[in-house]
């Protein structure tokens, strides 16, 4: 079964355009993530300078899904996506030690924001494939994401450049969209 | 789809029926009616590559091939092309019926149409291995280049240390480049590389338009965007325009990164001109950029030139 597939499972929802915004440091896997969801090829991603934009339709059901650059010169723009945001994804690079409390305070930033509140996050660990990779519980305990209580969140291990876990990550998207709807 | 189809179907049956008459009238071959009417560069090449390639003469589709063949092999060079090419045209010269006493003014124009048509094919897969060579922080070389590439981006500063935050000045995201590189490789130094040391001036100048306070830009960044731009051009044959119409020039590695220098000096000049409010108009500029490109190629005639008129302003 491919995302295109699960994408479809949104059916319920017909007519109903959603907006997923991707967000993350810089070399996190965002685009890499973006173009594994549109099943484009992964090989040429460059550092994105501004945001890209992907449309996956699916019988009349349009999945729009934002991924903004996550370089500390772009961060200041982010919330200028926030608005009307349904899901959204934070991408962390679980093999970039250094900036793990980098990167758990701009998530923490994040979910303090207005225009994001109670909305539903899904945290891609990605990377998961290199050995210097820490695993998924231990990123979640850095981010501290069992204190939040404002939203429904959920953690998934992956591998953005081949696709492991993503399928599993967007099935969290479908249903949770369910039940909130 | 189906007019194109019958089109398609048309065009067999109806281009050798259209050849013939030519041929008997003109008392040329097609080949010939390119190389003594087309204007030499990118209008004569391309019409010669897609005669060649429409053949269904055996003899010529072996000469084709044999030359991609050599092209693999990595011994289409500038050394080899006599060799190479001298009997690959009097083949052609004879199953065409061209009298080469009578036609020896074909034989030199077909010969740099030759040239540059394979050259070109070269370059792809030049291109295409240089793309595949990760950025790697333990190889000495890769090292180096980087800081030359900060040396001659910033002369007057030294740099503090291999992991800084000074590398942000001249547009990488964070205080290591070695991860801007990703998917465009060591093609992404080394076109900047190029642009640093062969246009000092015209990419200093660009430079100081990314620091501009509000119309600034990520100078690296923005380059390995470019980088991908040119990548994505040569491949699916659109700079074909730029590099048969460069006439001191075959295409080589080279060439391409004055493709890259061009298109570099050309992006900064929309992006001011745009007037953007901030770097997230990034986007949509850039794919400007690349429509009006895109154009340009698309004429035959278009001949590319940085043209430097620094603003003194």
């Amino acid at each position: 079964m491919g995302l295109l597939d699960i994408l479809k499972k949104l059916r319920s929802n017909p007519e109903k355009e959603l907006r997923l915004l991707l967000l993350g440091l810089d070399n996190a896997g965002k685009t890499t993530l973006l173009k594994q969801l549109a099943s484009e090829d992964v090989n040429h991603v460059i550092p994105t300078a501004g945001f890209n934009i992907k449309s996956v339709l699916s019988n009349g059901f349009k999945l729009n899904v934002w991924d903004i650059g996550g370089q500390r010169k772009i961060r200041p723009y982010w919330r200028n996506y926030f608005e009307n945001t349904d899901i959204l994804i934070y991408v962390v690079d679980c093999s970039d030690h250094h900036r793990l409390e980098e990167t758990s305070l701009e998530l923490a930033e994040l979910l303090l924001d207005d225009k994001l509140r109670a909305v539903p996050l899904l945290v891609y660990a990605n990377k998961q494939d290199l050995a210097t990779a820490l695993p998924a519980s231990e990123i979640a305990q850095h981010l501290g994401l069992h204190l939040i209580r404002d939203r429904t969140w959920q953690i998934q291990a992956c591998v953005a450049t081949d696709g492991t876990g993503v399928k599993e990550g967007m099935e969290w998207v479908c249903k949770n969209i369910n039940v909130k709807k | 789809m189906i007019i194109y189809n019958i089109w398609t179907v048309l065009q067999w049956y109806v281009r050798p029926i259209l050849k013939w008459f030519l041929r008997k009238t003109t008392r040329l071959c097609e080949l010939q009616r390119i190389c003594y009417g087309d204007i030499a560069g990118a209008q004569r090449t391309r019409n010669v590559e897609k005669s060649l390639s429409l053949s269904r003469t055996k003899d010529v589709k072996e000469v084709i091939s044999f030359l991609d063949r050599v092209v693999l092999e990595k011994q289409f060079v500038p050394n080899n092309f006599h060799n190479l090419l001298d009997p690959s045209i009097s083949i052609i010269m004879r199953v065409k019926k061209i009298n080469p006493r009578l036609h020896s003014a074909f034989i030199s124009p077909f010969r740099s149409c030759l040239e540059q048509i394979w050259s070109y094919k070269n370059l792809v897969i030049e291109v295409e291995e240089l793309r595949t060579i990760q950025f790697d922080s333990n190889n000495i070389e890769h090292e180096e280049k980087l800081l030359k590439l900060w040396s001659l981006l910033v002369p007057d500063e030294t740099l503090e240390s291999r992991i800084s935050k000074q590398w942000q000045y001249i547009g990488f995201q964070g205080d290591d480049p070695k991860t801007d590189f990703r998917g465009m490789g060591l093609l992404g130094l080394e076109n900047l590389l190029f642009f640093a040391s062969q246009y000092p001036r015209a990419s200093s100048h660009v430079l100081s338009h990314s620091l501009h306070p509000t119309y600034g830009y990520t100078f690296a960044i923005v380059g390995i965007n470019l980088t991908a731009m040119a990548y994505y051009l040569l491949k699916d044959g659109c700079a074909k325009t730029y590099m048969f119409n460069a006439k001191q020039y075959l295409p080589n590695l080279n060439l391409f990164h004055r493709f890259y220098c061009f298109l570099f000096y050309e992006f900064d000049k929309m992006w001011i001109e745009s007037k953007p409010q901030n770097i997230m108009e990034f986007s949509v500029i850039f794919k400007k950029f690349e429509n009006a490109i895109r154009t340009e190629l698309a004429d035959p005639a278009s001949v590319f030139r940085i043209n430097i008129e620094v603003d003194i302003v």
